[in-house]
């Protein structure tokens, strides 16, 4: 595969394995020194927000506290076009742009609704071959996010 | 044993102060002459003045009793509130949610209003009105407002209404000294959900609900001194919860607490809610603020802001962000809950759905686990509407 290719498939696996809670498999897609982020910008107050913002260690715990919470058990499902990548071969990294959209599954009936539609820019360590997420902002349109969720993007 | 129908629908076994019928919070009729009996009567915060920094800045507000309004700062630096509607044919003056705007000019047929609500133009207004009409009858509607208790903009719709201070009373107290520096929104977000504006202003004046969160439990419940925290009840149907340490290294990941709030004790927390669902919860590095919005009896826009210090380095902002957004915001752990609780009671609590009770019978001397804060709102509600909450329609035969 060329490194487009493995940087399209990284960012594509990502999607698949937090559609499918598999958490692990989204933290092993990531660099040790990952960096994860949800921002947005809020016109009604002219300013920037972070909504969530961890490292890797910081997500496990996030991970690993989430039966702990109650939560919404619908679904998500994230839809990822890959726009833009930027290779940057003296550091060995890649930065990404990619469109987001994002539905969520209502257990009862199974009826989907558009929860949130953004961009995610994504810096990837190119690795020898081996890419790794290391810096994720998932920048969001959507500010209504009804109730709200407590699994990342 | 489980019970049948009649069982059911039983009176509690409470006085009928200690429960409330649940058409209050599906009944359109009940809701509407809540628009006018409540909404219509209490002032209500629009914004926070620092959304609207410079001359000429307007912010616009959804208020609960219907009114689409905008705040806007004049060039005499003073904060005044209309009506955001045109005279002529009834649009909408000001289309964005914040602005800055000199003269505000419908876009429709070009009439213009200064930022005191005069009517300043009316294009070939002559020709068109001759001498029966002219700018002067014109003018917006403005709603009285002021501005404190923090910065916020309060309005309220009714001209005839108490002053803001003698509403708010002694309500604040608690708060003073944390209120008394200028303070800045530094995040806003609003929610829908299906449900009663009430339930929302009931689980911010309960903490027996902290069993929901597990963020609660460990850091507040397991701590000692968790149950000596005490509510109060103030005149107008406002309540406060005193203060505790909370112990937030208990949940993994939990930064360590640094910045913290003028006047509040490192760990500290302090809950102020005011009658009809307006709620300060100073806690952490951060003060928010809820504001329910009813749009029916069944669907509720809340406004939630998150406020720091003017003062702020970015340092202490970014610590703030952070201490709002790990338990609140729409991805934090708390809020998420508290909305999925109140839009379960909204699933559950529909016409037709054969509700008839909700409890708020817990008795413990006014401590944290005490549903009083809930009774002392509903006395208040009750006044207002001149109907009983357990008993709306008079038609329970209560005992
Ligand atoms: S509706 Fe505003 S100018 Fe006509
Ligand atoms: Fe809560």
């Amino acid at each position: 595969m060329t490194p487009k290719q493995l940087i399209d498939e990284l960012i594509y696996r990502s999607s698949l394995a937090m559609d499918s809670k598999n958490f692990t498999g989204f933290l092993d897609l990531c660099d040790p020194a990952f960096r994860y982020a949800i921002t947005a910008y809020i016109p009604e107050i002219r300013k920037e927000m972070t909504w969530l913002e961890h490292d890797k260690d910081g997500m496990k715990v996030l991970f690993d506290n989430l039966p702990r919470h109650n939560s919404d058990h619908s679904s998500l499902s994230r839809h990822v076009t890959v726009y833009t990548v930027e290779q940057d071969e003296a550091k060995q990294q890649a930065k990404t742009v990619s469109a987001l959209q994002v539905f969520k599954t209502s257990l009862d009936g199974g009826a989907t609704e558009l929860f949130a539609v953004g961009k995610v820019y994504d810096t990837i360590s190119m690795n020898g071959g081996n890419p790794k997420l290391l810096d994720r902002n998932v920048r969001l349109d959507t500010r209504m996010l009804g109730i709200g969720y407590h699994i990342p993007l | 044993m489980s019970r049948n129908e009649i069982a059911w629908k039983e009176q509690p076994k409470f006085p009928s102060t200690h429960f409330v019928d649940t058409r209050i919070y599906t009944d359109n009729e009940i809701f509407r002459e809540e628009q006018e009996k409540i909404f219509n009567k209490c002032w209500i915060i629009g914004c926070h003045e620092s959304e609207l920094p410079n001359a000429f800045d307007y912010r616009t507000f959804h208020h609960p009793g219907g009114a689409q309004l905008f705040m806007i700062r004049g060039e005499d630096m003073k904060v005044r509130a209309f009506y955001n509607i045109c005279p002529h044919r009834g649009n909408t003056l000001l289309y964005d949610p914040v602005g800055n705007a000199k003269r505000i000019t419908c876009i429709f047929h070009a009439w213009s209003f200064s930022p005191k609500g005069d009517c300043t133009d009316i294009p070939r207004g002559k020709e068109g009105y001759q001498e029966r009409y002219g700018c002067k009858d014109a003018s917006l509607r403005e709603v009285k407002s002021e501005v404190g208790y923090g910065g916020f903009v309060w309005v309220n719709v009714d001209d005839d209404s108490c002053t803001l201070k003698e509403y708010i009373g002694d309500a604040l107290g608690m708060m003073e000294e944390n209120l008394s520096m200028p303070l800045e929104v530094f995040t806003y977000h609003k929610a829908i959900v299906n449900t009663n504006y009430k339930l929302w202003h009931d689980t911010n004046s309960e903490f027996y609900h902290d069993y929901m969160h597990y963020f609660n439990r460990i850091t507040g419940m397991m701590q000692p001194g968790y149950f000596d925290r005490k509510y109060k009840g103030y005149p107008n149907g406002h309540a406060s919860v005193g203060s505790m340490a909370i112990k937030y290294d208990a949940y993994a990941g939990s930064q360590e607490r640094a910045v913290g709030w003028p006047g509040l004790a490192p760990g500290g927390w302090v809950l102020i809610d005011l009658f009809p669902g307006m709620t300060f919860n100073l806690r952490t590095s951060v003060l928010r603020m809820d504001t329910a919005i009813p749009l029916g009896p069944d669907k509720l826009i809340i406004e939630f802001r998150g406020l720091g210090l003017k003062s702020d380095t970015p340092e202490q902002r970014a610590e703030r962000v952070r201490d709002h957004n790990t338990i609140w915001g729409p991805f934090g752990r708390n809020l998420h809950e508290d909305l999925l609780g109140v839009h379960g009671q909204g699933l559950a609590m529909r016409e037709r759905s054969d509700s008839k009770w909700v409890l708020h019978g817990r008795e413990e001397n006014s401590t944290i686990h005490d549903e009083v804060g809930m009774r002392h709102f509903y006395a208040e509600w009750g006044k207002r509407m001149g109907r009983q909450a357990s008993d709306p329609f008079g038609d329970n035969k209560l005992a």
